[in-house]
C-alpha cells in the first residue's frame, strides 16, 4: 500500500518538474511514469535490502532504459525523458542533512552524509551511462545484422 | 533544385552560422556537449563538398571548423547563461534530422531555427505550478504530512515567483541559488510558525528541490566519463558551487533555528 502511495507522489513530483523545465506536452506523462517507476524500485530496494547506493543505481538504470525506449516511441532525444526521470533520485535531502549536521557542529555525521550524497550522484551518472551505452551497442548490432 | 552541394563561399558562411545557431540553442537549453558536437557535425557533413568537419564544445564556448575547396573556415562563439528548456532541445534535434535528410535550403533552415527560438513556452504561472508540484509531492515522498505538503507548495511557489522577478537583473547563478534557498527556508520556517507544517526538515527538503543542480551533476559526471573532461569539469564546478550556495542559504536559517534565535 505504501509503495502505491509513493508511486503516485513521485509521479506528480516528476511531472511537475518536467513542466517546470518546459518539457513537450506529450512527454510529461511518460516521463512522470518513468520517474515514478524508478522511485518505486528505489523505495522497494531500500526497504528490503537497506542499500542506498545500489537502490539509486538500479533506479537510474531503469530511468535510462525507459528513456531510450520512450525516445524511440515518441521520436524525441532520450534526454527529454531522462532529465525529469532522475529527479526523485537526486540527493537533495542528502545535501540538506549534510548542512544540518554542519550547523550542529557534528562533523562526523556531516562527512558521512556528504560522502553518501557524492556517491549517490555518481551512482545516478553510472546508471545512466551504462543504459545509454547498452542501447547504443544494441542499435549498432541491429544495424550490422 | 539541389541544396546538398554548396555553391560559393557565401553559402559556406551561412551553413556555419546555421550549425552554430543550432548548437548554441541546444547548449543554452541544457543539452549534453556530445549531443551538441554531434548535431553540428551532422549538419555540416550533410553537404557533399564540405570536408574535415570538426567541432569542440565546452560549457562556455563553441568552436567549429570545416574545409571547403581547400579553404578552412573556423568560427568561435562564446556561450553564457545556461538554462533548461527540454522542449527546445527536442525541437532542434528534430530540425537537424530533417535538415540532414531532406532537401532544405540553408536560408530556409535559418528561418526554421528562428521560428524554434520564438517558440512559445508555458506561461510563468504554469511553470511555477509545476515547480511547486515537485516541492509539495517531494515532501510527501520523504514522509511529510498533508500540512507539510501544503507548506512546501506555498513556500515553493512564493520563492520561485520572487526568483523569477529577480531573474531580469541577471544575477550570477551562485547568488541566484543562494537567494532561492534562503527564501525557501524562510517561507518554510514561517509555515512552521503559523502551524501549517509539522516538520521543518521535510518542508525545506521539498522546497529546495527545484533549485538542486541534479541534472548538472549527473551530466558533468557523464561528460567526464565519456572523455569530454573539460566540459565535465566546468559543469561539475558549477554544480558543486550551486550546491554550496543552496547549503549556505539553508544553513543561515537552520543556524538561527537550531540555536533558538528565531
Amino acid at each position: 500500500m505504501d509503495i502505491i502511495l509513493q508511486f503516485i507522489y513521485s509521479f506528480f513530483a516528476t511531472s511537475g518538474f518536467s513542466i517546470y523545465f518546459s518539457a513537450p506536452l506529450n512527454s510529461i506523462i511518460p516521463s512522470g511514469i518513468s520517474g515514478a517507476i524508478s522511485w518505486s524500485i528505489y523505495y522497494y530496494i531500500i526497504h528490503t535490502y537497506n542499500s542506498k547506493i545500489i537502490a539509486i543505481f538500479l533506479g537510474s538504470f531503469i530511468v535510462g532504459v525507459l528513456g531510450e525506449v520512450l525516445a524511440i516511441k515518441y521520436k524525441k532525444p532520450a534526454t527529454v525523458f531522462i532529465i525529469p526521470g532522475i529527479v526523485p533520485l537526486v540527493p537533495g535531502a542528502g545535501m540538506y542533512y549534510t548542512m544540518l549536521a554542519l550547523v550542529e557542529n557534528d562533523f562526523i555525521k556531516a562527512a558521512s552524509f556528504g560522502t553518501e550524497t557524492l556517491f549517490a550522484a555518481a551512482a545516478i551518472a553510472i546508471g545512466i551511462i551504462i543504459s545509454t551505452s547498452f542501447s547504443r551497442s544494441i542499435r549498432s548490432f541491429k544495424k550490422a545484422a | 533544385m539541389n541544396h546538398f552541394t554548396i555553391k560559393d563561399r557565401e553559402e559556406v558562411k551561412n551553413l556555419l552560422t546555421l550549425a552554430l545557431t543550432a548548437g548554441i540553442a541546444m547548449l543554452k537549453n541544457g543539452a549534453e556537449t556530445y549531443r551538441v558536437e554531434d548535431t553540428m557535425n551532422r549538419i555540416c557533413i550533410s553537404r557533399t563538398n564540405i570536408k574535415n568537419v570538426d567541432s569542440f564544445v565546452t560549457q562556455t564556448g563553441i568552436f567549429l571548423t570545416l574545409e571547403y575547396e581547400g579553404e578552412v573556415f573556423t568560427y568561435i562563439r562564446r556561450v553564457k547563461d545556461i538554462g533548461y528548456n527540454i522542449n527546445k532541445i527536442s525541437l532542434i534535434n528534430e530540425f537537424s534530422r530533417k535538415f540532414v535528410s531532406t532537401n532544405i535550403s540553408i536560408d530556409e533552415g535559418l528561418r526554421m531555427l528562428e521560428e524554434i527560438d520564438r517558440f512559445k513556452d508555458y506561461s510563468i504561472l504554469v511553470k511555477l505550478f509545476g515547480g511547486s508540484l515537485l516541492s509539495g509531492f517531494f515532501s510527501l515522498m520523504f514522509g511529510g504530512s498533508f500540512g507539510d505538503f501544503l507548506a512546501s507548495l506555498i513556500a515553493s511557489i512564493l520563492s520561485l515567483a520572487i526568483l523569477e522577478k529577480l531573474s531580469k537583473y541577471k544575477l550570477t547563478f551562485f547568488i541566484d541559488r543562494f537567494v532561492g534557498a534562503f527564501l525557501a527556508s524562510v517561507f518554510s520556517y514561517l509555515a512552521l510558525k503559523v502551524g501549517i507544517a509539522h516538520s521543518l526538515d521535510n518542508v525545506i527538503i521539498g522546497t529546495i528541490m527545484p533549485l538542486v543542480p541534479g541534472v548538472s551533476i549527473t551530466n558533468s559526471i557523464r561528460d567526464t566519463m565519456s572523455g569530454d573532461s573539460l566540459s565535465g569539469l566546468s559543469k561539475g564546478v558549477e554544480a558543486i558551487l550551486s550546491a554550496l550556495a543552496i547549503s549556505f542559504g539553508v544553513g543561515i536559517i537552520l543556524n538561527f533555528y537550531t540555536k533558538g534565535l528565531i
